[in-house]
């Protein structure tokens, strides 16, 4: 208690039931101060009983709560309050108190018995109304304000609080896109100036890895992954916590680590083998033709790769909004040694090989010879064509390559249900040669 | 001071602090409370009333014979004294104290409930402190002392109905609705067993309407004394919770996260409000609505601080009372109606008007 603690916020080994329920398991979490701490998790993974038990609101079964180095249990409830603030997912005030007022009960565990506010906690309150863009409305009642107005005078009045931990339970979530980036900037601005420590629960694992100096992970009431955005964010980490499958992109502006969601992890693949989803599957397509197959295949569970491809082909688009790896030539262009060498790692790692009813010019066939050195190693599915449509530009040659092919032992399909189907089958056995 | 921030701009739609609206609400009472002797079920000329008022108030200094020019009655001139001074004016001061006790007892609960329905006649705490006091009557405990024993049973039987609503406020059913309902419950249910006490004591048929509807007279000063004593020591008391009543309606943990000792403030103030409202009924009977309404012209006029609305409504509250009884008196010279009937005639279409408009809006007091 004499010497200044480090860490803001420590947990040790705290485990906090209801009934039968366990909330927190065994949970240590300590929290330097003035770091930005998003907490995040499944919904019923133990994130606002964590922060309820940092503010003292229940008592664990087992373990401790410090903060600053004091037994949060130990503290008096004003104790508390100048030590830790906390803003609620909503806030329903029942009377229509000015916005000044209401950031002047940030005051209260600052206040002696009967002492009324000096004119410096109003000075106090102005200038944190004014932090979050309210100054305007300090005379107006919360109940006529907008829901992020109101979250942000309940941020001002944290701030009047002085409390030097801020904990935030989903404070974003009754907030629309705009207000959420609005509110969470001015957080972490508040956090920077004043060297708050600040651990908030956040749905969004997007807004958590943008704003946030640490992500702290929980499930089923444990601590599962801890550490800078960048390391913490996985596609593994989000089927296994979330059962999601999600492809991981950097933001090219912030740098911040972001995740598409695609979908559930399908329940019959679920597990710890199966759970980045199967595959990958390769297509080869063009102009189009592999569009369907390559969303087939990510709906079905699958990862996919494509390519080669060029530029500006419809097919390159549907691959990458799938988040599929691609191989890619520009425009008009042969097939380039370095593309070339990109789709020989793809069709080496792929689980197979799907061939869509794709136009083959020059410039594409080394999609079917490099497709041709697969043969007999990998299952591979010839889409069948429609029949009377052109398709074969190079004289001939496209032809023989894909009839050698189906002679290898590449197998026929017809459209996307029987390209599934035959996958489903298993790993078609590699034609007895 | 001497900061640059400009003051920030009021608006209608939430008035801002307004203590000096306690001040005019004072002086209004002051004055109403000088000038309601004039009314009485015996005519007594205005002139002379005053005149006893100020002779009196000054002790004896001023006017040294009030009845002179007017009619005197055989009792002469101290008849009219006793008439004026004893019988009006002890009756216009319980009017105040019970009504203050009822207005701030109100106050109190809509905040500790955080809704704007709560009120002791509709949550039956009336009835409970009723109920005790009526026993004191109908058993005949402690005759000689019964303006000490009366207050005393009115107590138990308020905190007691103050604690099963506690309960039933803490029971995970504890909605707003099942509070209310439960209020309502034991309200009739408390009232039907005052009343069959009643007509069925031991000492006989005992004045049913009396207690049930709320009544002013029969009083003396000691009867007085005591509710003053009791509702000014626990009005004050609830009204040094102002501030932990304006974080209370933030919620229980979001005012504990500031400070608040929620679970105790709660229980202190719906104990203390219990007990003011006992004090207030133990000598009238039951008076409905005045807790109810009082708070809410106060929220109306002075904004929903409650270190206002809670002096607020014990002064919009004893006014209330003391203006049933000064129209009771005009609509009906010469009785002195049960006072009750007269808060209810006023209270329940308001009760119903806040009942219709709170579909809209959850705000407590102003729009």
């Amino acid at each position: 208690m004499t010497e200044a603690p480090e860490s803001a916020l420590q947990l040790r080994g705290v485990t906090v039931r209801f009934g039968e329920r366990t909330a927190l398991q065994d949970v240590d979490l300590e929290v330097p101060r003035g770091q930005f701490v998003a907490l995040t998790g499944p919904n019923g993974s133990g994130k606002t009983t964590l922060l309820r038990a940092a503010l003292g609101f229940l008592i664990p079964q087992a373990g401790s709560v410090q903060v600053f180095g004091s037994d949060v249990r130990r503290l008096s409830i004003a104790e508390r309050a100048r030590r830790v603030a906390w803003v609620a997912q909503e806030e329903n005030p029942r009377e229509n108190a000015l916005l000044l007022d209401y950031v002047l009960y940030g005051r209260y565990a600052h206040l002696g018995w009967l002492q009324g506010e000096s004119a410096r906690d109003r000075d106090g309150a102005l200038r944190a109304l004014r932090a979050v863009g309210l100054e305007e409305r300090a005379g107006d009642g919360i109940l006529s304000v907008s829901g992020g107005e109101k979250q942000r005078a309940i941020l001002a009045r944290a701030l009047v609080q002085e409390a030097p931990l801020v904990l935030l339970d989903e404070p974003t979530s009754h907030l629309d896109i705009a207000h959420q980036l609005d509110f969470l900037t001015r957080v972490r601005e508040l956090s920077r100036e004043r060297g708050v420590t600040v651990v908030s629960a956040l749905h969004d694992l997007n807004l958590a890895a943008r704003f946030s100096d640490r992500i702290v992970v929980l499930s089923r009431g444990r601590r599962v992954a801890d550490g800078a955005p960048a390391d913490v964010l996985s596609e593994e980490l989000l089927a296994r916590v979330w059962g999601v499958v999600a492809d991981l992109r950097r933001d090219p502006r912030t740098g911040a680590p972001y995740l598409l969601p695609h979908h559930l992890v399908p329940p019959s693949t679920a597990g710890p083998a199966t759970f980045l989803g199967k595959g990958p599957v390769h297509v080869v397509g063009g102009g189009g033709s592999g569009a369907p197959y390559l969303r087939a295949l990510a709906e079905a569970g699958y990862r996919v790769t494509a390519g080669a491809l060029h530029l500006l082909d419809s097919d390159l688009e549907t691959a990458e909004s799938l988040g599929a790896l691609t191989a890619v030539e520009v425009p008009f262009a042969p097939i380039g040694d370095e593309v070339r060498e990109r789709l020989r790692t793809f069709l080496e790692a792929a689980t197979a090989i799907v061939v869509a009813p794709f136009p083959v010019g020059p410039s594409n066939l080394p999609n079917l010879e490099e497709v041709r050195r697969r043969l007999g190693q990998v299952p591979i599915l010839l889409v069948r064509r429609a029949p009377g449509v052109e398709w074969d530009f190079t004289g001939g040659e496209a032809s023989a390559l894909e009839e050698e092919l189906r002679h290898g032992g590449a197998r026929s399909v017809d459209g996307t249900d029987e390209m599934l189907a035959a996958l489903a089958a298993g790993p078609v056995a590699p034609p007895a040669q | 001071m001497g900061v640059t921030v400009a003051p920030p701009p009021r608006t209608a739609r939430a008035p801002g602090r307004r203590s000096w609206v306690l001040g005019v609400l004072l002086a209004t009472l002051g004055v109403a409370v000088f000038f309601s002797p004039i009314l009485g079920t015996v005519a007594v000329p205005p002139e002379t009333v005053l005149r006893i008022l100020l002779h009196q108030v000054s002790g004896g200094t001023l006017f040294s014979d009030p009845c002179a020019g007017g009619s005197v009655p055989a009792s002469g001139c101290a008849g009219l004294i006793e008439i004026v001074w004893d019988a009006r004016l002890s009756e216009i001061m319980l009017a105040v104290v019970v009504g203050a006790g009822l207005g701030i007892s109100g106050g109190t609960l809509q905040g500790v409930f955080r809704n704007p329905l709560a009120d002791p006649f509709l949550l039956g705490i009336s009835s409970g402190g009723t109920l005790g006091a009526a026993v004191v009557v109908v058993f005949r405990i402690g005759v000689s002392e019964q303006n000490l024993v009366l207050p005393l049973f009115a107590f138990v039987g308020a905190i007691g109905t103050g604690a099963v609503i506690l309960v039933a406020a803490r029971s995970r059913f504890g909605s707003v609705e099942t509070l209310l309902l439960t209020g309502v419950a034991l309200s009739s249910f408390l009232s039907a067993v005052l009343a069959l006490l009643l007509l069925y004591s031991p000492a006989g048929s005992l004045q049913v309407d009396f207690w049930l509807l709320g009544n002013l007279g029969s009083l003396d000063w000691t009867q007085d004394g005591i509710a003053f004593g009791v509702v000014l020591v626990a009005g004050t008391l609830l009204a040094t919770y102002g501030r932990e009543l304006n974080l209370l309606q933030l919620g229980p943990d979001v005012a504990q996260s500031l400070g608040v000792d929620s679970r105790k403030v709660r229980v202190r103030l719906l104990l203390l409000a219990s007990v003011t409202t006992a004090a207030a009924v133990a000598f009238t009977g039951i008076i409905g609505f005045v807790g109810l309404v009082s708070p809410h012209v106060v929220r109306r006029i002075a904004g929903s601080d409650y270190r206002i609305v809670l002096p607020g409504a014990a002064l919009v509250g004893g006014g209330f009372l003391l203006a049933a009884r000064d129209l009771s008196l005009v609509a009906f010279p010469g009785t002195l109606l049960p006072i009750g009937i007269f808060t209810s005639f006023a209270g329940a279409p308001f009760f119903a008007y806040l009942l219709f408009r709170r579909r809209g809006a959850s705000t407590m007091g102003v729009p």
